[in-house]
């Protein structure tokens, strides 16, 4: 009886559903963040079983003395800000076509959201493939035309291989945007549609008026998560180039993984993971903070 | 001010067909309601006059101008809905010169007919803020200032007093009436609940499943139902009804029990013919000993009146009092009807036969 009732409380049961995502979440998230910046202050090669502590070293290192941190930066930043205006609006147009009546568009909406459940390694290797400028796709279709003369090196260009990167990205990203929009245009009130018709509306201001200002909570949520997976943007580019061809496509993310895990130094590497940590923070919670408000001020 | 002609109008989704031929005349400045159960089809008409339906067959003419392909935005119409569909994003002022603004109207006009507007309906104080901030009442009005800083030809309201507290409702419906009364435009208005149609109308349409029953002015429809439905529909509480066999010589109407009701005069042809009899609850009267006898089963007063569920020869009738009664469950009644109120209907076709003249005299 006695444990019947503990059971029933429900405090203890929120605990109990709780308890074993948190301790996951603790033992894989938490923990490791705070290693990581307890990490960053020590010179360690990842097997001596001493660490030695070097104070802010590694930071004076990576913004004084490593140039690839620069580049990975200066990625990173490009990477984000593409991929905030890009993926999004390839996401919502093809929400809006796929909102519409049309023959087909269930199997559509399942077509364009695969990519997304493709694991990045895979979509990088199909990409590579795809890049090949001899065998690949984009090659063979350009020399088909007769335009051999303009096949580029897609990946081992220096000066076009992080946009083809971002190509590969973008094809696998759409999708998620897409859905989340196809899910706030459920909620696109109808009969405001077809006041803002009666109003003397066009499809372009119906979409102005009515359409984007019911998405705007979609929108905050789809903007957030895309430069939060860019920030931190790895698997993709680690699968196509390696960062390469001459640290031309290395970011943040890759750059701090080759440092703890090739080049094994340990300290720089969390280093590294902490300034991207501090990016993504000063980036998202100011967004967070600003879309909260403007949805308070809007109530 | 416009008419609105409504000729042989159809609607099928698909196969299925929800309008069954419709033909309704609308004039300048009348006040229209459209009245009918859930799935009558009165919102698809009123949505087809507004342009947001298609119209399968048929045409509707705004002004003798037939608008079948027109866009909404093209029929110089204005709605006001159910849920009043305010941009969420905007003010009050912005929601009403919305229209205006796309119409490219210049901002002194626009500002002089949101105030004017914004006077009559009382929305002065509001003008800033966003409809989240505003009551139900509130937003209903602001829809319709929305509606008339257009000055359209035709107002159509679809349902739009059901999202609000009885109360509210009652005075919402005068002051509609009062600004149709005050602009003149001609309004077709859709609703479910028959007291809005009575109140508010100059004539009303009756829908069931998508056919009109009977078109007329709110006592023509109470006073002289076409057929057992609208004399049902309409009325509050509603018509009683006793089904029988109408016997010769005038001696009344045979009910399930085997016992015969008189209810008075009617042709002597009717006699063997299969009916119902109706009679409105006010029209049963309380006799000084000398009518019909039945039994009280449920008295609910509500003060001004009082409803009487009786029962006559098993057949279950209300009757509503206006005066004070004592009475109580399982008391003997003696009741009359009223001369002249009472209604035949075919029992098979629902049609009406004739206005009897039922007399209480035994």
């Amino acid at each position: 009886m006695a444990e019947r009732a503990i059971l029933s409380n429900t405090r203890v049961q929120a605990a109990l559903l709780l308890g074993p995502a948190l301790v996951v979440y603790v033992v894989f998230a938490v923990f490791p963040m705070l290693d990581v910046i307890w990490l960053s202050f020590f010179k360690w090669n990842g097997l001596d079983p001493v660490k030695a502590y070097v104070g802010t070293a590694n930071y004076v290192d990576v913004f004084t003395k490593d140039p690839v941190f620069w580049v990975a930066f200066r990625n990173t930043v490009i990477w984000t800000a593409l991929s905030v205006a890009i993926p999004p609006m390839i996401g919502l147009a093809l929400a809006l076509g796929l909102n519409q009546p049309i023959f087909g568009r269930n199997s559509l909406r399942a077509i364009y959201y695969l990519p997304v459940i493709i694991a990045s390694i895979a979509v990088a290797t199909m990409w590579r493939w795809m890049y090949d400028p001899f065998f690949g796709l984009f090659g063979q279709i350009l020399t088909s035309l007769g335009l051999q003369a303009w096949v580029p090196d897609w990946l081992g260009n220096r000066d076009i291989a992080l946009y083809s990167a971002f190509g590969a990205y973008v094809w696998q990203s759409v999708g998620f945007s897409m859905v989340l929009f196809l899910a706030g245009l459920q909620g696109v009130n109808k009969s405001l549609v077809e006041a803002a018709r009666i109003d003397g509306a066009g499809r372009w201001a119906v979409f102005r008026y009515v359409t984007l200002p019911a998405l705007r909570t979609t929108l905050t949520i789809v903007l957030v998560l895309a430069i939060i997976s860019s920030l931190k943007a790895f698997d993709i580019v680690y699968g196509l180039t390696g960062g390469g061809p001459a640290q031309s496509t290395q970011m943040l993310a890759l750059w701090a993984f080759t440092q703890s895990m090739q080049i094994f130094d340990f300290g720089r590497g969390s280093a590294i993971s902490v300034v991207l940590l501090a990016v993504t923070l000063a980036v998202v919670i100011p967004y967070m903070r600003w879309s909260q408000k403007r949805e308070e001020t809007a109530e | 001010m416009a008419s609105v002609t409504i000729s042989n109008v159809r609607k099928n989704y698909g196969a299925v067909p929800v309008i069954h031929g419709v033909d309704i005349d609308i004039h300048h400045g009348e006040f229209v309601v459209l009245v009918g159960p859930s799935g009558c089809g009165k919102s698809t008409l009123l949505r087809m006059i507004a342009g947001l339906e298609n119209i399968s067959d048929g045409t509707i003419a705004i002004d003798d101008k037939v608008v079948n392909h027109l866009e909404p935005k093209d029929r110089d119409i204005a709605m006001v809905f159910q849920n009043y569909a305010l941009y969420p994003q905007m003010t009050v002022a912005q929601n009403m010169s919305f229209a205006l603004e796309l119409a490219k109207v210049d901002k002194a006009t626009i500002r002089q007919k949101v105030d004017a507007a914004a006077a009559i309906l009382g929305l002065e104080p509001l003008l800033d803020r966003k409809p989240a901030q505003l009551s139900g009442g509130q937003r209903q009005r602001v829809a319709m200032g929305r509606a008339i800083v257009r000055n359209p030809k035709v107002f159509l309201f679809d349902e739009p007093l059901s999202n609000l507290d009885a109360k509210l409702r009652v005075a919402m419906r005068a002051e509609i009436k009062s600004l149709h009364q005050r602009l003149g435009t001609t309004i077709v208005y859709v609703t479910h609940d028959q007291i809005e149609a009575m109140t508010m109308a100059d004539r009303i349409v009756v829908l069931n499943a998508g056919r009109v029953e009977q078109i007329g002015t709110p006592l023509e429809l109470y006073d002289r139902p076409v057929n057992r439905f609208v004399a049902g529909f309409i009325g509050s509480p509603a018509m009683n009804f006793v089904a029988g066999t109408l016997q010769a010589g005038q001696a009344g109407l045979k009910v399930a029990s085997g016992a015969v009701i008189p209810i008075g005069p009617y042709p002597a042809e009717f006699a063997g013919r299969q009916v119902e009899f109706g009679i409105r609850p006010e029209h049963i009267q309380v006799a000084d000993g000398n009518g019909l006898e039945a039994r009280v089963e449920v008295v609910e007063p509500t003060g001004s009146e009082t409803h009487v569920v009786i029962d006559m020869a098993g057949e279950k009738l209300v009757a509503l009092i206006r005066h004070r009664i004592s009475i109580t469950a399982g008391d003997a009644m003696s009741v009359v009807f009223e001369e002249g109120q009472g209604h035949l209907f075919d029992a098979d076709s629902g049609q009406r036969l004739t206005h009897t003249s039922a007399t209480a005299a035994m």
